[in-house]
């Protein structure tokens, strides 16, 4: 089961669920597989959604539009919210992270 | 909340328009590079010092390898280092400046002109090399993160601003006699320079890096890195002083030895990446690359037989034009076939789906470009590798012909397939 924080359980599923289609174009599975999201924070009176996220090197090539991707994903599913997009690397990303489905596709 | 929130969006990353430029003229090169092999197959039934050969070797060290070495080098250095390139401008100047000093020194050796055209083209490179360096040097110094990889990087640019200094200096020599040492004496020095403190330096610390990422290894082994990184600039220094003062040739044996301890450590530390990947599958890219670094052991094999032919006092020019052969056309060429399909197209997808992905479904890297022109590349080359040593031994020109024919022709599929990556445009 992927572990991620957040102060709504109905929306952050919802959520989780259009991060589902952020694929990793390296690794082939989804940023929620790959255990990149951390936390889903929703503010209902500022209409603003916080994604705390992570990548799996400071300086992934993909960062860039791993992170664009997510709040381009959120802010389609939740039309009338924004989404704020925050990184972190503490704690840094292990492969730990990465859920059951993830290491199924990656044994194949 | 989680501690160290940084900010809303990645560290940055290198722009694909500083590196695009690098890449395409490095397939233009190889192309280049394999056309001259082919019009000069007579060249290799002789001596390897050689305008042609000097030329076709210069084409390849730094039209091909050394530009895509340093286009990727620019996109890479935030990832290794874990901080901003320092400067972009510098980056596009470099470019600019071995752009044009480079043809300018290949047709200054084919015709063996060494008036201004070899003369300006050794400097503009050289220029160029020094840039790349202060960028690599000031990045490095801006991040907090000096990790092995940084030190391989850093010491493999100061070993490439060494052989371009030296060759620019072996050009003034032609015209301009600075060393009293017959010139053909002087070319091991800038050559090793160039193969081992260059290009095996970096490609180990790069590759040390790329090769547990792409298989998503756990494995990871700073200690054994280290040990390379020492073990390959003692056998430089060592084999550059011993050459120096003329030692004997067995001597030459122990950095010899000290390099191929150097391998056998780096081969471990890939197999054990291997061994502990997540991703079981291997992609034909990574196939090749790893074929590569297997590709590494036979210019060792080459130089421990060339060292006993010159202490049983015998003299063999095919074994020494093999030497360099299997190093530029095998395991520099094979490394760049394989790590340019694993990169390049990421660096286009970020260019064209990065801003619109999220969206909907987009092609991902592996859909920009054709695997089955990569399959027929890889047979051509290696069919044509193999071919072309064939011919070097045999000293047969129809054998060398065919072989350079098929290297051509794995340039060109290269060219069209880097091609098709470069100017895609989104679905």
């Amino acid at each position: 089961m992927i572990n991620v924080i957040s102060n709504n359980k109905l929306k952050s599923t919802i959520a989780l669920a259009a991060l589902q289609n952020v694929i990793d174009p390296e690794i082939g599975i989804s940023v929620v597989d790959l255990g990149l999201i951390y936390q889903i924070d929703f503010e209902e009176t500022e209409h603003k959604i916080f994604v705390t996220m992570t990548l799996t090197t400071q300086f992934c090539p993909m960062g860039e539009s791993l992170t664009g991707a997510v709040k381009r994903a959120i802010e389609h599913t939740f039309v009338k919210e924004e989404a704020i997009v925050e990184l972190t690397f503490d704690p840094p990303w292990t492969h730990g992270r990465i859920s059951e489905e993830g290491k199924q596709f990656l044994n194949r | 909340m989680f501690a160290g929130v940084i900010n809303n969006q990645p560290m940055q990353n290198t722009t694909y328009k500083v590196v695009l430029p690098f890449y395409t003229y490095a397939a233009l090169s190889l192309f280049a590079a394999c056309f001259l092999l082919l019009i000069s197959t007579g060249s290799f039934t002789g001596h390897y010092f050689n305008p042609h050969i000097l030329a076709i070797t210069h084409m390849m060290a730094l039209g091909w390898g050394t530009m895509i070495i340093l286009g990727a080098g620019y996109q890479l250095i935030p990832v290794l280092i874990e901080k901003s390139l320092y400067s972009i401008k510098l980056a596009n100047w470099s470019f600019f400046l071995a752009a044009t000093g480079i043809p300018l020194l290949a047709y200054g050796f084919y015709n063996f002109d060494m008036g201004w055209p070899a003369k300006w083209g050794g400097r503009l490179v050289f220029i160029s090399v020094s840039l790349f360096v202060i960028n690599l040097a000031k990045s490095i110094q801006k991040s907090k993160n000096r990790n092995v990889h940084a030190w391989f990087m850093l010491a493999a640019s100061v070993w490439l601003f060494v052989t371009a200094l030296y060759g620019l200096v072996l050009v003034y020599n032609f015209t301009f006699p600075i060393y009293k040492r017959n010139h053909i004496e002087l070319i091991p020095l800038h050559a090793h320079t160039g193969v081992i403190g260059w290009f095996l330096l970096l490609v180990i610390g790069v590759g040390s890096k790329l090769i547990p990422m792409f298989m998503i290894s756990k494995y990871t082994n700073s200690k054994q890195l280290w040990l390379i990184f020492l073990l390959i600039n003692t056998a430089l220094v060592l084999f550059i002083s011993l050459y120096i003062f003329k030692a004997a040739n067995a001597i030459f044996f122990f950095p010899v030895v000290m390099l191929l301890t150097s391998l056998i450590v780096f081969a471990q530390y890939c197999y054990k990446s291997y061994k502990q990947r997540i991703r079981k599958q291997v992609d034909e890219q990574m196939k090749l690359s790893l074929l590569s670094l297997l590709m590494m052991l036979l210019p060792v094999a080459v130089i421990f037989f060339l060292i006993g032919l010159f202490v049983s006092g015998k003299e063999d020019m095919r074994i020494v034009l093999l030497y360099g052969f299997v190093i530029f056309f095998g395991w520099i060429t094979a490394i760049i076939f394989g790590m340019t399909f694993k990169t390049l197209p990421f660096i286009v997808w970020n260019k064209v789906y990065g801003k619109i992905a999220g969206l909907g479904k987009t092609p991902g890297p592996k859909d920009l470009y054709s695997e089955r022109l990569f399959a027929a590349m890889s047979v051509s080359y290696l069919a044509g590798f193999v071919i072309f040593i064939a011919g070097i031994l045999t000293i047969e020109k129809v054998v060398l012909t065919i072989g350079s024919s098929l290297l051509l022709l794995s340039a060109l599929l290269y060219c069209v397939n880097a091609g098709k990556l470069i100017f895609h445009k989104a679905f």
